[in-house]
């Protein structure tokens, strides 16, 4: 018997997610190719209302349905009591998800890509040790609920990530890409630009003496300003109490260049989607605009208990229950090109990479961290690479007034698309000073 | 060792009969994992999860590895064949193993008090009470309070004659304490994950206590002021950096493959005083690094490191094993069926000397004592750890609580640095690895005291 069906006669609400995905996966270790995987993945997860209290389970491969019933309304006997209401059917976002052709894509293509970026980049550094994995995956789910939705979300993603080591004596570097799309593209070509330019900028050495300056970020190190307003605008932090941003709705709490959108209707994007995981329709939302605190995103439960409505932004693992998560994060970009914002710094960093990202006391704005990759910079130009440097500061200080940011950005992990950013001052500590 | 066989195990058994791989294993697994959450007052997970799958991997000498990896148990052969037609594609180097005397083996889990058997309803009295205690104190906004167990079931055969059943048991309680002071937030926490039974996760109470003060206590403190200190470290945060910035430099695929890497990790080369041994040692009982074999069906053992200063050992797999001729060392180890094995730690540990913690400290006149670990990276040579709380050393001792430590630096010229080591090694209960694969490896760290001269400390 269906398990919506049987579930609906025993509980008040009922949810019923079904999930399955195949991946093809082939890896480049060293400058070699050294493995191709295939994956299947399927499972179900429910959710039911009993007496108002919500109930989890989930299961992979195949499990009897009494089993997964019964575990599920254990739960349901000492879940949250909340007044969560499933969504009734309505549209979607209009949002292209899947590739079709992308499953049919024969492995030995792949290959040849990653046979390119490793010899693109042993053009240029011919000892370093390039690692890619390049993977296409094709995946769905499918949600029913007792409120009568039902959404068949279908999705695709190509992803390359490269990782090049570059050993010399004890100098290490390590410089990281990934980018991703729902199709076949070429954007791993712009990764390699990227990580030949890192490279090449990182052969000569800078020198720098500790002190506050001013702090160019790339897309990649700005992820150290991002990573506290992902937290800060989650619902769930905000309803913990633990978000700095709770309380500050329509207040201006950043520099007004500040804009920051979560959209999960840009094309061609893997986080894009027509429904979240809890079949709620996919919208744009402002978390921050002009640097006023904008709005949170939202799942079910954390609307519930906070009196509002879902933003559509429930996103779950299959192993786990719905949570708040950003889709594609965007900070809005400026409109000075990265050269004029480069030669006016008279004496200062660019972050190009920064290691512990979100360690410490993230959510309070906090950070500290070691710079993987940072170059210093006299007289508007990049003069070297600085090792053994470190930034600190929190950025409810810094964010209320930003330097610049550029005209031009791009997607760092394949979800968040950033553009340079400098901050006037900021403590520097080098080691050697 | 031959014992009655299970179908199930007939099937595996027939279904390595049919790779036409040179090596195929196949490892499969049954996981429950039971776990209640609460945050703040709000109950807000209870759920038991039921997790099956299983891996196969097959190397074909002309091509190289094929991997196949799935939820539905059912078809074993195909599973096996996707495997081969997957290393058939791939244009690699040849790769050789390193043998191994496999053997056939069950090590089953015994429990004290089996979990397993212990009513949802006490599990969800005992992470209650805790909270209960974290809530108790005024300033604290927010609480996570989990218990989880999970009992996972291994099945690992190869076609060179391995056939091991593996129970992993493991039981955990993690508390974390928020502070709240208007825009000021703080977070305390701490926790264990061990492999034992229910009795491990009783009897806490005093630690929740100890989590919920240091978060209110962090409220009032001031954020370090940067600058190169000596530091010393306590044996939670020494432990998470000798796993981090040491442990990941000796896994052999690190540097298998690349000859400067090997030129920087060669045997003989100082890396510390003379005071410094590093081990890892995947025997060591009741720790969360500890297993009989690997996931390569490879013995675990005591693997020397660095002895005083000098590096003399590194971790392999089989195939790194075989590439760099040296012997096979137990350390392939893998999360879940979704990942190959890849060299990874088990226990690693820095060993303990005679320094007691008044001669560690006494001749500091200005210095960091940084506790606790919230996490680290490295990028192998540079490396930057939160310590969870930290305490300014004034002349020569324990002075004002601060926040926001951060330890950063260059790993050479730190391991060079460390000057002086305490006789009081202990292990964490907690310790999760994220090298390459899901959330996490179980793994335990363990040092003494230790201190650091010159260190990079990121502040205000």
């Amino acid at each position: 018997m269906d398990i919506l069906t049987t579930l609906r006669t025993q509980a008040e609400q009922a949810e019923v997610f079904t999930f399955e995905g195949e991946s093809t996966l082939v890896s480049f270790e060293a400058n070699e190719m050294k493995s191709a995987e295939v994956e299947e993945t399927q499972g179900t997860a429910l959710r039911c209302v009993l007496n108002g209290r919500l109930g989890f389970t989930a299961a992979s491969g195949r499990v009897p349905v009494a089993r997964l019933i019964e575990n599920l309304l254990a739960s349901a006997q000492y879940g949250d009591q909340v007044p969560i209401v499933f969504p009734a059917p309505a549209p979607g976002a209009k949002v292209v998800t899947y590739d079709p052709s992308l499953a049919g894509i024969p492995l030995a293509h792949l290959v040849e890509i990653g046979r390119e970026i490793i010899g693109r980049i042993l053009e240029v550094d011919a000892k370093a040790k390039v690692n890619v994995d390049i993977e296409r995956s094709v995946g769905s789910s499918r949600l029913r609920n007792s409120a009568g939705a039902e959404t068949d979300e279908q999705g695709s993603e190509f992803s390359v990530e490269i990782s090049v080591e570059r050993v010399r004596g004890d100098d290490v570097l390590i410089v990281d890409e990934a980018v991703n799309d729902i199709s076949l593209t070429t954007a791993y070509q712009e990764a390699v630009q990227r990580l030949v330019h890192r490279i090449k900028l990182a052969r000569r050495s800078a020198k720098l003496v500790s002190g506050r300056m001013s702090v160019l970020f790339s897309p990649a190190g700005s992820m150290v300003l991002a990573l506290p307003l992902i937290l800060a605008t989650n619902g769930k932090n905000v309803q913990r109490g633990i978000s700095p941003l709770s309380g500050k709705l329509g207040q201006k709490v950043f520099d007004a260049k500040l804009t920051l959108w979560d959209d999960p209707t840009v094309q061609g994007r893997p986080e894009s989607s027509r429904f979240d995981d809890e079949g709620v329709p996919c919208r744009r939302n402002a978390l921050i605009a002009g640097g006023v605190c904008e709005s949170f995103v939202y799942d079910l439960k954390t609307a519930a208990l906070m009196s509002t409505q879902s933003t559509g932004n429930g996103a779950r693992g299959l192993f786990s229950a719905p949570s708040p998560s950003v889709t594609n994060l965007l900070w809005e970009h400026g409109k000075t090109p990265l050269a004029d914002i480069l030669a006016e710094v008279k004496h200062g960093l660019w972050v190009e990479e920064v290691l512990g990202l979100g360690q410490g006391n993230a959510i309070s704005g906090a950070f500290s961290n070691t710079l993987g990759l940072a170059y210093v910079i006299e007289q508007g130009e990049i003069v070297g690479r600085i090792k053994d440097v470190s930034i600190a500061g929190n950025i409810y200080e810094h964010l209320r007034e930003v330097g610049a940011m550029s005209r031009e950005s791009y997607w760092v992990n394949g979800d968040i698309q950033m553009p340079y950013i400098l901050l006037p001052e900021l403590n520097v500590v080098c080691q050697d000073s | 060792m031959h014992r009655e066989r299970s179908e199930s195990q007939e099937r595996i058994l027939a279904a390595l009969r049919s790779s036409r791989a040179d090596y195929t294993e196949i490892r499969l697994e049954t996981r429950s994992t039971t776990r209640i959450v609460y945050q703040g007052r709000r109950l807000e997970t209870v759920d038991v999860i039921l997790d099956q799958g299983g891996i196969v991997r097959s190397l074909v000498r002309s091509g190289g590895w094929g991997v196949s990896t799935f939820n539905s148990l059912d078809d074993l052969e195909r599973r096996v064949d996707q495997a081969y037609q997957s290393a058939r594609l791939v244009q690699a180097e040849p790769i050789a193993l390193a043998s191994v005397a496999f053997t056939e083996d069950e090590v089953r889990a015994s429990l004290l008090t089996d979990y397993r058997q212990t009513p949802l309803a006490q599990k969800k009295e005992l992470i209650a009470s805790y909270n209960d205690i974290l809530l108790s104190y005024g300033k604290i906004v927010d609480t996570q309070s989990a218990y989880a167990d999970s009992f996972v079931t291994v099945t690992y055969a190869n076609t060179e004659g391995a056939f091991i059943i593996e129970e992993r048991p493991m039981v955990s309680v993690h508390l974390i304490a928020t502070a709240r002071e208007g825009n000021n937030i703080q977070r305390a926490a701490d926790g264990l994950a061990v492999p034992a039974g229910y009795e491990q996760v009783s009897g806490h109470e005093e630690a929740a206590h100890h989590v919920a003060q240091r978060a209110v206590t962090l409220l009032a403190a001031e954020t370090v002021v940067g600058g190169v200190y000596p530091v010393i470290c306590d044996p939670t945060l020494a432990g998470v950096f000798v796993h981090e910035a040491f442990g990941h430099l000796s896994e052999a695929d690190f540097v298998y493959a690349n000859p400067e890497a090997q030129e920087m990790m060669v045997f003989g080369r100082r890396f510390g005083r003379d005071l410094l041994t590093i081990v890892d040692d995947g025997t060591l009982p009741g720790l969360r690094g500890t297993h009989r074999y690997d996931d390569e069906g490879t013995p675990m053992r005591r693997n020397a490191l660095v002895r005083e200063g000098i590096l003399v050992g590194r971790l392999h797999s089989r195939e790194t094993a075989a590439k760099m001729g040296e012997a096979v060392t137990g350390n392939a180890r893998a999360e879940t069926y979704r990942f190959a094995p890849l060299v990874r730690m088990t226990n690693t540990f820095i060993e303990p000397r005679q320094a007691s913690f008044e001669e560690l400290i006494s001749d500091i006149k200005l210095g960091v004592y940084a506790c606790d670990s919230m996490g680290g990276q490295t990028a192998l040579e540079n490396f930057s750890f939160s310590a969870g709380y930290g305490y300014m050393i004034r002349d020569g001792r324990i002075a004002e609580m601060v926040k926001d430590v951060i330890l950063s630096g260059n790993l050479f010229t730190t391991l060079q640095n460390i000057d002086a080591i305490g006789n009081d090694l202990t292990f964490s209960k907690l310790g999760m690895c994220g090298k390459g694969q899901g959330s996490g490896l179980p793994v335990s760290t363990g040092a003494p005291h230790i201190r650091i001269q010159g260190v990079v400390m990121g502040g205000r």
